[in-house]
């Protein structure tokens, strides 16, 4: 009778976790949410720009995603195994999975993918995949890289977004960027491509031959591009769309929703992206050659006083040349010249005992400063910029041009002086913040690298050390060494961590789970009524 | 003169009109003595409600002073609308002169070349030239000047056109005036009052478009003017309205009051109104 009873109620849990599970997750629904603005094309695999990047992870997968602790996922790699000398990573890729077209995806795929399409055309792939000299296939799925030189690095370049596994029957022999895969996407994601009407909507249906075991639980997921901010407000107001991510939603509608009861609003998903606002010089020519100058502007800016007032508290001072977002792997150390709340009185005794007298104006030098063209938040950045400059005797006009305008001027004229950017630091200071500093990085006419022609022969040495060091202490040691130099040096002025804003509809259930946020696969989301 | 100005005061609302541009015009000249901090200045606490925190009309996202850039960017929207106009009915004047008084394939030519101008939405167009030149004050004032012309040259020729055959101008032929001569001497003083009236309402127009461009983000980043107030506290509108509503009013009140005077110009100096009296 017992055993009876216990069985009974053996039952009864599995019957009722079953239920459970079966409450916590619904299936079905229609999820709609801003894609701003709308993406040339969807080929994640040609450009890492950031409207691709919501959509095509959706469709595409990569080896690996990774977790809000930075910890590895299999996704279409089951697991790896690195040799004692890092030198060889053997993947072994998950069996039974199958591209959109219904053709099975094998290690072949995996070797076309990083050795013809990424190293080729990917902005960020040839430096990701740099020491990977070929990939051998010894079955259809196991894929074994060999590297050069170990690059612990790289194995942070695994997901859909950063290194997209595409299909090689669709690309195979034809020119790569033009290719008609670019607009009609065929991926093994969670969600198959279905349709694209310009100018209003992408839409992307469940993938019904899903290989991972729960989800997807949406039957559609469309992508809606509105150009107007307010009516984008709007839109997440009524219910219209559920998710918007990146700013879609500007941060002061956003702090305004927050306070409803219906839409939730976080900054997780971005550690991966690791945004930061900065500074560049020209290090060669005009005012700001010498490096006591950048130093005494950095120690002038009031980063929390810009932080509060233009982006309504969202963001993070930076205190040293890398994001305290490394913190997570060691890599980042607090240095001095970056004061919180800046300090107009040091800045100007730096001035001083670097010999600039003040006229009889107050000012010491005149310059230029350019600003990022990409809106308002920016020109107010400037606008204050140029008043605290102006407090240490530095006076500068503010120059606004147009995209192509001004990443001609910066990146293939090198005819500025000073100017406010932005730069994603990404999962690792190799894929994002050496192509700063590097003298092998000084490359006329790339757009966002070392547009300052800053060169030190004793960081390059360094940057070459972190590159290639296995130990994670060893290389914190390295990286401390980097950012002594440049908290010294100052090439660019760091400002503060970027906090991007995702606004959604707290009837959307685990959009989250990868660091990748937005740029993830909706594959665990579902919707709760 | 005394004339004039009685025909100009008849119409009460083109007086009204001239106490504000006057007012205005005062506000400019002072700026830089009521308020001599630049306007850029952070002058205190972000978004002050107007009479908080020492702000007579507030401070916008940056703490800086409203009332300030009012006063300051009266001196730029004027400057502009005056410098751009004069500018304008400066080619105008040729252009119109010139196809009015020799016509045939002179006029052909030259009023082909301003159709061309007239046919581009002018708005537009100004977009266009500032989004090329770069923003500063002065792609800005060559902008508008090119959107503007053309109207002053239509006027012109059709001046010109009627008053070539006049006996006047006969008799100066017969004397063996040269043509430049007859038609800076004898034709333009005869038509100099419609030119003034335009002229006055283009300045207005000039305003509008300053506005327009900086409120889009292309007035010259240096500068303060009304326009680019408007555009720096537009997204804050629903928990800020102060930012932008003070320089609209300075804007619709300036503009009103120069349309006012424009019209009052009209009256005094069109001879056809006056015989109405």
């Amino acid at each position: 009778m017992k055993i009876i009873n216990l069985l009974g109620t053996a039952v009864l849990v599995t019957l009722l976790s079953l239920f459970g599970v079966a409450h916590a997750q619904k299936s079905g629904g229609t999820m709609v949410f801003l894609v701003q603005p709308e993406p040339p094309t969807m080929a994640g695999y040609v450009s890492t720009s950031g409207p691709i990047g919501l959509l095509a992870p959706k469709i595409y997968e990569g080896l690996f995603d990774y977790d809000t602790a930075g910890k590895m996922i299999p996704v279409l790699a089951e697991s790896y195994e690195m040799s004692a000398d890092g030198k060889t990573v053997t993947f072994k890729l998950r069996k039974g999975v199958s591209w959109h077209d219904g053709k099975p995806f094998t290690s072949a795929d995996v070797q076309f993918s990083i050795m013809n399409v990424l190293k080729e055309v990917h902005p960020r792939g040839p430096n990701s995949f740099k020491e990977v000299s070929s990939i051998d296939t010894p079955d259809s799925h196991t894929a074994v890289f060999n590297l050069d030189n170990p690059a612990p690095y790289m194995m942070r370049a695994f997901s859909a977004y950063e290194s997209p596994m595409v299909p090689k029957h669709h690309l195979e022999g034809q020119d790569l960027k033009g290719a008609k895969l670019g607009n009609n996407p065929v991926g093994t994601g969670p969600y198959k491509f279905v349709e694209w009407k310009k100018g209003q909507y992408i839409r992307l249906d469940k993938n019904e031959d899903y290989w991972g075991s729960d989800g997807p639980y949406l039957d559609k997921i469309v992508g809606r591009f509105v150009p107007d901010a307010s009516t984008r407000t709007a839109a997440m107001e009524n219910g219209e769309v559920l998710y918007a991510a990146y700013n879609a939603i500007p941060n002061i509608d956003a702090v305004r929703l927050k306070e409803r009861d219906d839409i939730g609003v976080t900054t997780d998903g971005y550690s991966m992206i690791n945004p930061m606002a900065l500074i560049e010089f020209n290090t060669k020519e005009g005012p700001f050659v010498d490096a006591a100058v950048r130093r005494a502007i950095s120690t002038a800016i009031d980063r929390q006083f810009m932080i509060d007032t233009i982006f309504f508290g969202y963001g993070k001072p930076a205190t040293s040349a890398l994001s305290s977002n490394f913190s997570a792997t060691g890599l980042h150390a607090e240095m001095p010249n970056y004061p919180a709340n800046g300090d107009i009185a040091a800045a100007n005794k730096i001035l001083d005992d670097a010999g600039y007298a003040k006229d009889g104006n107050g000012v010491r030098m005149k310059g230029t400063f350019d600003l990022i063209p990409y809106g308002e938040d920016w020109r107010r950045g400037g606008e204050y910029l140029k008043q605290v400059l102006g407090d240490i005797g530095i006076q500068v006009d503010l120059r606004y041009e147009d995209v192509p305008t001004w990443l001609k001027r910066i990146y293939h004229n090198y005819d500025f002086e000073m100017n406010l950017n932005y730069f994603y630091q990404l999962s690792d200071p190799v894929l994002g913040v050496h192509r700063h500093y590097g003298t092998n990085m000084i490359r006329k006419g790339t757009h966002f690298v070392n547009s300052s022609r800053y060169s030190n022969p004793e960081l390059d040495k360094l940057l070459r050390a972190g590159m290639t060091q296995p130990d994670a202490t060893k290389r914190a040691a390295i990286y401390k060494d980097i950012q002594t130099i440049l908290a010294e040096d100052m090439p660019v002025v760091n400002l503060f961590e970027l906090e991007f804003l995702t606004v959604f509809n707290t009837k959307l259930k685990d959009a989250y789970g990868s660091a990748m946020g937005a740029y993830a696969s909706f594959g665990n989301a579902w919707l709760d009524d | 003169m005394i004339d004039f100005w009685k025909r100009f005061s008849r119409n009460r609302s083109a007086v009204f009109g001239l106490a504000i541009l006057v007012a205005v015009l005062f506000v400019a000249t002072i700026a830089s003595l009521i308020y001599p901090e630049d306007p850029f200045r952070l002058a205190g606490k972000p978004l002050s409600g107007p009479g908080l925190n020492g702000f007579l009309l507030g401070s916008d996202s940056l703490g800086r002073d409203v009332a300030s850039g009012i006063a300051h960017g009266a001196k730029t929207s004027l400057l502009i609308g005056l410098i751009a106009t004069l500018a304008a009915v400066f080619i105008g004047i040729i252009f119109g002169a010139f196809s009015g008084y020799y016509g045939g394939r002179i006029d052909d030519l030259l009023m082909r070349i301003t159709e061309i101008f007239q046919t581009i939405p002018s708005f537009v167009f100004a977009i266009l030239l500032v989004a090329i030149m770069k923003p500063s004050i002065e792609s800005i004032v060559i902008a508008i000047t090119v959107v503007s012309w053309p109207g002053v040259a239509r006027l012109v020729r059709a001046e010109f056109l009627s008053l070539k055959n006049r006996e006047f101008v006969q008799a100066c032929h017969t004397l063996g005036m040269s043509d430049l001569r007859i038609m800076l001497r004898e034709i333009l003083p005869n038509c100099l009052s419609p030119i003034i009236v335009i002229g006055s309402l283009m300045v207005a127009t000039a305003i509008l478009i300053e506005s327009g461009l900086a409120f889009l983000g292309l007035g010259d980043p240096n500068i303060m003017s009304w326009g680019f107030q408007i555009g720096a506290g537009r997204t804050m509108l629903r928990s800020a309205w102060w930012v932008c509503t003070f320089p609209g009013i300075a804007i619709l009140i300036t503009v009103l009051a120069i349309n006012l005077v424009g019209e009052g110009l009209n009256d005094a100096l069109n001879p056809r109104l006056r015989e109405r009296q």
